[in-house]
């Protein structure tokens, strides 16, 4: 019998030996193995053997074996020897990766987390996810180890992965930010983190929301998310003037929940903005006053709307659910006035509740009067002072849910010093952290770069040097003859970038983009040319029938194509748009958006008209450093369509280097002159005057110009939009002043650029 | 000259509801007394058809109305030769019947038109009163009862067609727009049938589609939609299938419009 089983465990058998030389791990090892195989039978053993050994092959030392063995005998009751194996494999990997210590803290959080990880499927995403954390940056296993169980939540368990994947994307090369990333210390952290298990969030509802503010309020205020405050802090709607700020998501909540939540917030707070903020001054007041008036107040302002809108009763009463069970706390008493000031019909045993209703319902002529609030809060308040229960100002957070925060009502401006601190400790803590700022903030570089003078070409980008794809002439004006081979094209490969932004940007353009689209019905449709003497039609062609009439007469044969008729106009166009990404593109403009932003918005709602019309297109990126090298950036060329990844690419265009526009000119006409159509158009988005290092601002000019009419000669037409305030560039100089649209207002480009094209390609 | 027997089934002989929500009916009449060619302009649905009927039925004259289309061409309204055995025969178009016999002449719609069969109307809209005829080689002066009307949605590509500059001056112009509430909730009412509770819910929600325009929504809801919205709901069917059916349906493809929308309608809804 014996026998038998040792041929039939050479792992186990080896371990065995193996452990029997190691007297730290000899004892611990044969408890386990024995416990193992009372549950299992020793032949099943063998799988888990041949795990352990794959950890001793990999060195994992003795902590590892040890976690091993210490994970093996917890979920025993559970997995069988070879899911247990499965996990020795899985550690191995990771110990190969990120070390000992990283493997150890992963198998302990392995073992509390297991049964959230439902399968061998969600197992084997748990190994694999630490094993690619690892293999990037070995030092943050341990930490999400140690954050596990906020990460690994019940029923979203696949979602970890893409949690680390993300982390990985946002983090990129920077060893600080990872690091606070994954010890769920940085903002994006939390966001995430709280979108776990939780959505549609504020990115999926905006466009909703926007929408449902406009036909209710009839305001569009600003949308911003606010990210998550931080472990079990709820997050309520913040107003601060005409700007909502909701929470990224609402944490726990998911689906048609998440949504009406975000409904009733939202409309809560339009409810605010359309009934008036009154902005009562704090002077005086004590927390607990601030927070009755806040309530009174938003009752109000609610019964106002409903008085509109009887269906919002629907929508907030589900949130109206606090009962005298709640327990003797302030806040449930809070809760409980909010329930009974909403519904008039809600007895409580409260005095207090009771109270409220009957001042509420007193005040009911002066409803339109925001000064109501403050006075029935404060004598509310004045209560609740009496029975001598704490109100805790830190931890105040405004119930029902879907309220907001309440700041946005008071001016904090003028505070009583008596008053001051508790107040200034409920505004702190109600008070959303400085935000992120993931749109405002460039990609191209950190804030607070000392500006460069615009035009002169900077270092080299990235270690990413690109190709060299052709060489052109071009012409010295000065010498007056033309230098062949004198410019090199680099093709750089184009970066996906956050498109994030981009959308909010075409979503805040929402009304242009329907005028554009309207456009691109109108041009899709093709206009209708008359066609005449034709052999069927709709109506007599009357030239030709008296023709027709004469020539029977006179004896002859008749033309019998006597109608007239109609037919579309067929559009066969292709056209070019060159980006100008130079470093002058950095600047900023008032709003905070640079230029290149705004180019981005303008190609963006260009490219979109242009796909939806069929017309073909390319997108390309332009800028330069010396003649050596002229960089360009396909990010659409005419083969591709126009989908995520062009916009991401679109998105990815950093701004840097100089214009040398001549040599792009010369490159979008080789690349145009390839394509098949009856109309070709370069479109040329340039903010400035063609600059380089190595040349002077003049030359390029009429290399530009002598380019522009060499294109023409090819049937290729070519129009320059140049962001030109002043109006006193060369635009008209280079395009001809026909084909050259300054835009005075770099707000305006998008629309401008649009309008142009389909001017032009009406043509 | 009384008009033309054959025109009788133009005339109107019951007395068109319409609810005057201004002067316009003063407007028209004034210039109806000086035969001005009068251009209603306004939102889709809030009543420019019915007030020509109502007008024409006032005034007791024929109207022909002509829907203008993208298609339509010049011979469209002024008529055409159609070929018999015998040879061609000429045969008058809406225009030209009007021009003849003095009726009302409505254009619903012009826009819709091409610029270039929209001249047409020129020479009967200034001092010559008369239609040339080039086909019949014949000028038609206009019959002294004969007025042309044309309905003009401003808002609606706007970008893309629009009245030629010497087409607009020819017109008097009377403005329409969506009536106030109230105004609106009694046109609901008499109209589909609806009590007032229901027609002032149906107002309410035409107020949030209408403050969508431009935010997803072309247009919003017209008091046509309403009406009929109103007889589905009076008719029986419940009222957010009636609201749905009638108004969210109709109104946009886009399914992010419509969650809002409906959102926005269910805030309407007791």
């Amino acid at each position: 019998m014996s026998e038998l089983l040792d041929r039939a465990t050479p792992a186990l058998d080896r371990l065995g030996r193996l452990m029997e030389a190691r007297a730290t791990l000899a004892a611990r090892f044969e408890e386990t193995r024995a416990s193992l195989a009372r549950r299992h039978g020793a032949p099943a053993l063998e799988p888990w053997a041949a795990g352990t050994l794959a950890l001793v092959d990999v060195n994992a030392g003795a902590g590892v074996l040890l976690a091993f063995w210490r994970a093996s005998l917890e979920l025993a009751p559970r997995l069988d020897p070879d899911d247990l194996a499965a996990m020795a494999h899985g550690a191995a990997a990771l110990c190969r990766e990120a070390g000992s210590a990283a493997t150890v803290a992963a198998l302990d959080a392995f073992a509390g987390l297991e049964p959230r990880l439902t399968g061998a499927e969600g197992r084997a995403m748990w190994w694999r996810a630490l094993a690619r954390l690892g293999q990037v940056t070995p030092d943050c296993v341990e930490l999400v180890a140690a954050q596990a169980h906020r990460l690994v939540v019940p029923g979203h368990a696949m979602e970890f992965e893409g949690f680390i994947e993300a982390g990985l994307r946002a983090t990129g090369r920077d060893r600080a930010r990872r690091r606070a990333f994954f010890a769920l210390e940085d903002p994006l952290a939390l966001t995430l983190l709280a979108r776990i298990g939780a959505g549609p969030g504020f990115d999926e509802m905006e466009a909703e929301l926007r929408m449902v503010l406009a036909a209710l309020w009839d305001t569009r205020p600003e949308l911003q998310p606010l990210p998550p405050a931080g472990p079990d802090m709820p997050r309520r709607v913040n107003i601060a003037g005409p700007v909502l700020r909701l929470p990224a998501v609402f944490p726990g909540m998911e689906g048609e929940g998440a949504r009406r939540l975000y409904l009733a917030a939202t409309l809560h707070a339009g409810a605010h903005l359309h009934f008036g903020n009154p902005r009562f001054p704090v002077r005086k007041f004590r927390p607990v006053q601030i927070a009755l008036a806040t309530l009174v107040e938003d009752a109000r302002i609610e019964a106002l709307a409903m008085r509109r809108f009887p269906g919002l009763r629907r929508l907030w009463g589900a949130y109206h659910v606090a009962t005298p069970e709640d327990g003797p706390t302030v806040a449930a008493l809070l809760r409980r006035v909010a329930r009974g000031l909403f519904d008039p019909a809600y007895a409580d045993p409260d005095a207090l509740v009771g109270k409220a209703q009957t001042l509420f319902r007193a005040a009911r002529d002066r409803i339109e009067d925001p000064a109501m609030s403050l006075d029935i809060g404060t004598r509310l308040a004045n209560d609740v002072g009496q029975r001598r229960i704490r109100f805790d100002a830190l931890g105040h957070v405004a119930e029902p849910a879907y309220r907001d925060d309440g700041l946005g009502i008071w001016d904090f401006s003028e505070i009583d010093p008596e008053v001051s601190d508790d107040v200034q400790m409920m505004v702190e803590a109600a008070r959303p952290t400085p935000q992120e700022a993931d749109d405002a903030a460039p990609q191209d570089g950190p804030p607070g770069e000392a500006p460069e003078p615009v035009g002169r070409a900077r270092p080299a980008r990235g270690p990413d040097e690109g190709v060299i794809v052709a060489a052109y002439p071009e012409w010295d004006a000065g010498a007056g003859i033309e230098r062949a081979d004198w410019t090199s094209v680099r093709e750089m490969p184009a970066a996906a970038g956050e498109v994030r932004p981009l959308l909010r940007a075409l979503e805040r353009a929402a009304a242009l983009r329907g005028r554009v689209a309207r456009l691109v019905k109108a041009a899709k449709v093709g206009r209708a040319a008359r066609l005449k003497r034709q052999a069927e039609g709709h109506d007599l062609d009357i030239d030709a029938v008296i023709e027709a009439a004469i020539a029977t007469r006179a004896g002859e044969m008749p033309d019998l194509r006597v109608f007239r008729s109609s037919a579309r106009l067929q559009r066969d166009l292709a056209v070019l748009v060159l980006v100008d990404v130079s470093h002058s593109t950095r600047e900023r403009l008032a709003d905070g958006a640079s230029v290149l932003d705004v180019e981005r918005l303008a190609v963006a709602m260009l490219a979109e008209a242009l796909e939806k019309l069929g017309d073909d297109f390319a997108l390309l990126a332009f800028a330069s450093s010396g003649r050596g090298d002229v960089r360009v950036t396909p990010v659409k060329s005419f083969a591709e369509p126009y989908d995520a990844a062009a916009l991401a690419r679109l998105a990815g265009l950093q701004a840097g280097l100089s214009t040398r526009l001549g040599a792009a000119l010369r490159h979008a006409g080789a690349q145009i002159a390839r394509v098949r159509a009856f109309r070709k158009l370069v479109l040329v988005l340039t903010d400035g005057e063609p600059s380089d290092i190595d040349v002077a601002a003049g030359d390029l000019v009429q290399d530009a110009r002598r380019v522009v009419l060499q294109l023409r000669a090819q049937g290729i037409d070519t129009f320059g939009v140049t962001l030109d305030p002043a109006g006193v560039g060369s635009a008209p100089a280079i395009f001809g002043k026909t084909n050259a649209m300054p835009v005075r207002r770099v707000e305006d480009l998008p629309e401008r650029l649009s309008e142009l094209y389909f001017r032009l390609a009406r043509r | 000259m009384p008009s033309a027997p054959d025109l009788s089934a133009y005339r109107i002989a019951v007395e068109p509801y319409y609810r005057p929500v201004g002067d316009e009916i003063a407007v028209f009449e004034a210039a109806w007394r000086h035969r001005l060619p009068v251009m209603l302009k306004g939102p889709t649905g809030c009543g420019k058809t019915r007030f020509v009927e109502y007008m024409a039925w006032r005034l007791g004259r024929p109207l022909i109305t002509v829907a203008a289309h993208e298609d339509m061409t010049a011979a469209d309204l002024a008529g055409r030769f159609l070929l018999t055995p015998e040879g061609t025969v000429w045969h008058d178009g809406p225009l030209t019947q009007a021009v003849r016999h003095g009726a009302i002449c409505y254009l619903d719609e012009i826009v819709e038109a091409r610029q270039d069969t929209t001249v047409v109307i020129h020479p009967l809209t200034d001092a010559r009163r008369m239609l040339p005829l080039e086909k019949r080689n014949e000028l038609i002066p206009a019959h002294a009862d004969f007025q042309l009307v044309i309905s003009y949605n401003p808002g609606y590509q706007s970008a893309v067609k629009d009245l030629k500059e010497s087409t607009k001056q020819r017109f008097v112009a009377i403005d329409f727009d969506y009536p106030a509430p109230a105004l609106e909730a009694e046109i609901v009412m008499r109209e589909a049938g609806a009590d007032l509770a229901l027609a002032r819910t149906l107002v309410a929600i035409a107020a949030c589609s209408r403050n969508l325009r431009g935010q997803g929504l072309d247009e919003g809801a017209s008091t046509r939609m309403l009406i009929h919205t109103g007889r589905l709901a009076a008719g029986g069917v419940s009222l957010e299938a009636a609201v749905h059916a009638g108004i969210v349906l109709p109104i946009t493809d886009d399914a992010d419009v419509r969650q809002a929308l409906g959102s926005a309608i269910s805030a309407c809804l007791v």
